[in-house]
């Protein structure tokens, strides 16, 4: 039973200054080395997102520090000393519900602002004019899907979705007959991109942190609500981030915002070379194949 | 045995322990059906698990700082499934060390730590009963688990190697070997993990009954010790929750054998993914509070015992903790904020989440109700228990984060998840496991331990352990998925590797700060200082017998006069108040 509180204690108090000493550095060293904290942001929804971040850190790191300093404080202060007895108490009601009623009043603030950001960034549907891009995954890549010289990507359906057909195109859909793929992720900046989703295989996960965007993708539906507003131009990383058997580790593809004019360049030569023959527009994909 | 009841009197008890007196060193040890000495089997195995789940932790780290290096010494002798001809991990054996590390401690170490252990230990004693309910079921259930773990294990020999589709397990992966490269070791998963519930089960069903018709007389609900409160309520959870993960894993064992499709999209279109999830969540999420809430109750006592004051909030701490068990049930689905279920559920598991979070906030103000005011011992167990309620509330706070449905859509599945899990199972459950380790060891094993070794051990732990699990949070921040073999392969998570090699590093001083508790756990059991019967002056009951107590427990049942915690009690010349004695004429207790 015998030990020496004070040397404990002030170990204790050593470490949580060292701790706060260190979190105060976090914030100067992340933006240049980028070792600390999150990438920079480049989606319109991203902004909301580390707002909502930015209140929980504010939140909870008050919490934590209140808590702790309390706690630390009691340790030194009540630490076992000769003759001095403890608070003989069960406990008090009133504090009990005080302290029941704060943090579920908070909680459920909290849940209400989180769902206001979760309907403004995911739940509202995609804006009309947001370009149309499907997004297949395989073991162990992506491939995308643009809408062609028409600018309809056309029906999809799970059921469709095969080695031939990764996208599910309906096949007697005449809109995505000239459809063309590519793979990489090219878009412009500053304009909504409405994904649709589907895997051949097992789950995947479209995962881009910069745009604060994360979706599974799941073998047997077509997952058609996601969408984001990239706002900076750049290159970035699509990573898979579920863990979809041995290659996962390198399961990712390149994502280019480009300005509108650079993008309009690009996808009209794509979609020129994809041009259907003259008479084919009507026939079905799996016909074409036949013949 | 099984027979006698803690209200059959006297005469019985004496009977009985008598009676098992002479028994075979095969039903001693082997196939033993005395409580002790099943958490004492439980004890050794699952110590022995955690070496083999750090070690396994210890590879994961190894690749994620180091990745293509050969593993020094033993990397050539490893089989061709997890490493390279030279000795470096490959991703699918990495894939594997990630799925069996968490398997192994979750299903093998905390799980049976706090439950196999503390639970037999713990219950019959705490409540002045001579046994549990069904000593017979209590002795399956041990073996069954023993069983589990060396069917989980035994993949390592399988040409294809460990399981490699995560804990998790999501199918479709999960569900086909095609896809997953491993499905004889998946296939032992199921098995494994299937035996091991039913070792559950066995022991809930045994833990629920003992606690409801075993109680020695005047031992009312309200003067149950709250380890005993703890592991009655995890003990329904466990019957709840885990049937739902045993039949999951037996429908994927079909899927991945037979060619059922009830997971398994491709078989045929009927198969759904998603139902794995919403099954393994369903067990999944009671499962945490399964992991977290014996270790609150084990540390509630400790905490109250070295602040030599009663627990602050005592039913507080209960219906905290019955309102756990209870939402525990209604927020799996938080865990599966973007998986492609419906949004609007999405908003709803989010609510609940958000108030499952109240009860843990209840209990931390307990907490620190509980040491102000106290005369703090600051013994080894009570390091650890105090180190608990920060780590906890570190864990619970970062928990918020997640409850957040579009906070969640940029730390989905990162490192901040893993810095998570870590701080509420490793800084909360373990750190709790190792404090009652401490604490009760002079009971299991009539000697003390070592107590400067036990500080430098906890001083490692808790500094090793705070560096090694901090730094997680900035990597997930950063957008560092988990599971990934080789992050710098990434361009976003380059500029990262310097803190990866530090976490690493880290990870192997707190890998060997934990050999240092294993020297002590033997060292002591054969050198240590002989144990007096109440080393803590503590009240509880099982602080009445003779350290180990005997076969049989009490030779006369005890007689409950008071509440668990009477610690300080004015007008008292002794600071604390047995709940066998009856309160003397000075004594005022308070009414609460």
């Amino acid at each position: 039973m015998s030990s020496r509180p004070s040397s404990l204690a002030r170990f204790c108090i050593l470490l949580t200054l060292l701790l706060a000493g260190v979190s105060t550095s976090w914030a100067d060293t992340a933006r240049t080395t980028n070792l600390w904290w999150m990438p920079e942001n480049a989606s319109a929804g991203g902004v909301l997102i580390d707002q909502l971040i930015y209140f929980i850190l504010f939140l909870t790191g008050g919490v934590f520090i209140l808590t702790q300093v309390v706690y630390i404080f009691f340790l030194v202060k009540y630490r076992h000393r000769k003759g001095v007895r403890a608070i003989y108490s069960h406990g008090n009601n009133r504090l009990e519900i005080i302290w029941t009623a704060i943090p579920t009043a908070i909680f459920i603030g909290l849940w209400g602002y989180s769902n206001h950001v979760w309907s403004d960034v995911l739940h509202a549907p995609p804006p009309a004019d947001a370009l149309q891009v499907g997004v297949a995954a395989y073991q162990f890549g992506f491939s995308f899907q643009y809408a062609g010289a028409d600018g309809k990507l056309g029906k999809a359906e799970a059921s469709f979705v095969s080695n031939d057909n990764m996208f599910g195109n309906d096949p007697d859909d005449p809109d995505a007959k000239d459809n063309f793929t590519s793979t990489v992720l090219e878009i412009p900046v500053n304009r909504p991109v409405h994904i649709r989703l589907d895997s051949k295989d097992v789950i995947h996960a479209f995962y881009v942190p910069q745009f604060r965007v994360y979706q599974d993708i799941v073998p047997g539906r077509i997952i058609e609500w996601v969408w984001f507003t990239p706002t900076k131009m750049g290159s970035y990383q699509l990573a898979c981030n579920q863990l979809c058997g041995s290659g996962h580790y390198n399961m990712k593809a390149q994502i280019d915002v480009v300005s509108q004019a650079d993008f309009d360049k690009w996808y009209q030569e794509k979609a020129k070379a994809v041009q259907p023959p003259a008479g084919a527009k009507l026939t079905s994909l799996s016909e074409t194949k036949d013949q | 045995m099984s027979q006698t009841i803690a209200h059959s009197g006297p005469e019985a008890h004496a009977a009985s322990a008598h009676h098992h007196h002479e028994l075979s060193f095969f039903n001693k040890y082997i196939w033993s059906e005395d409580h002790k000495t099943i958490a004492i089997q439980y004890l050794f195995t699952s110590l022995f698990f955690l070496l083999i789940g750090g070690l396994l932790a210890m590879g994961v780290r190894y690749q994620l700082a180091f990745s293509g290096a050969p593993i020094p010494l033993i990397g050539t002798l490893l089989p061709k499934w997890l490493v390279t001809d030279a000795g470096a991990i490959q991703p699918q054996g990495y894939n594997g060390l990630v799925t069996m590390h968490a398997t192994v401690m979750v299903f093998l170490v905390v799980m049976p730590l706090l439950v196999g252990v503390f639970g037999n230990f713990l219950i019959p004693l705490k409540i002045g009963a001579p046994d549990m309910a069904f000593p017979f079921f209590n002795a399956l259930s041990f073996w069954l688990f023993f069983v589990s773990g060396f069917v989980l294990l035994s993949s390592f020999l399988v040409p294809t190697g460990f399981p490699a589709a995560g804990w998790t397990s999501y199918a479709p992966l999960s569900a086909n070997g095609a896809f997953n490269g491993s499905g004889a070791g998946q296939s032992l998963w199921c098995v494994g993990i299937f035996l091991n519930g039913l070792a559950s089960i066995a022991g809930a069903v045994n833990y629920i009954t003992t606690i409801i018709n075993m109680r020695a007389p005047g031992m009312k609900m309200f003067r149950l010790p709250l380890p005993v409160w703890a592991l009655f309520i995890t003990a329904i959870l466990l019957l709840l929750a885990v049937p739902v993960l045993s039949a999951a894993a037996a429908m994927l064992f079909f899927d991945l054998n037979f060619g059922t499709s009830f997971f398994n999209v491709q078989a045929s279109h009927y198969g759904q993914p998603l139902m794995w999830q919403h099954l393994f969540w369903f067990f999944g999420h009671p499962e945490v509070y399964i992991l977290i809430l014996p270790a609150m109750g084990l540390v509630s006592e400790m905490l109250a015992v070295f602040s030599r004051k009663p627990i602050f909030g005592y039913k507080a701490m209960v219906y905290a903790m019955a309102a756990i068990g209870v939402l525990g049930f209604v927020v799996w689905g938080h865990h599966m904020f973007v998986s492609g279920m419906n949004l609007m559920l999405s908003s709803a598991f989010s609510f609940s989440t958000m108030l499952i979070a109240v009860p843990s906030a209840i209990k931390t103000f307990n907490w620190l109700g509980t040491v102000w005011g106290g005369s703090i011992r600051f013994t080894t167990s009570m390091c650890f228990a105090l180190s608990f309620v920060s780590m906890f509330v570190i864990g619970g706070l970062s928990g918020i984060y997640m409850a957040s449905t579009p906070v969640d859509l940029f730390i989905h599945h990162t490192y901040f998840i893993v810095a998570h899990i870590h701080y509420v199972l490793f800084g909360g459950s373990l750190f709790g496991i190792f404090g009652a380790i401490y604490f009760w060891y002079p009971k299991m094993f009539g000697r003390m331990m070592n107590e400067l070794w036990g500080k430098v051990h906890f001083v490692l732990s808790f500094m090793f352990f705070n560096l090694t699990f901090f730094p997680m949070h900035n990597l997930g921040l950063n957008g560092m998925p988990r599971r990934i073999a080789d992050p710098s392969l990434y361009d976003f998570m380059k500029s990262q590797q310097p803190l990866q090699i530090f976490v690493s590093l880290s990870a192997f001083g707190l890998g060997l700060s934990t050999l240092i508790f294993f020297i002590n756990f033997f060292f002591s059991m054969f050198r240590g200082p002989k144990a007096p019967r109440n080393p803590w002056n503590s009240t509880t009951l099982e602080w009445t017998l003779p350290s180990p107590p005997g076969h049989g427990n009490f030779e006369v049942t005890p007689t409950v006069y008071n509440g668990p915690y009477e610690y300080s009690v004015p007008g008292m010349e002794q600071d604390f108040l047995p709940q066998n004695q009856p309160a003397p004429e000075t004594a005022r207790l308070a009414v609460h």
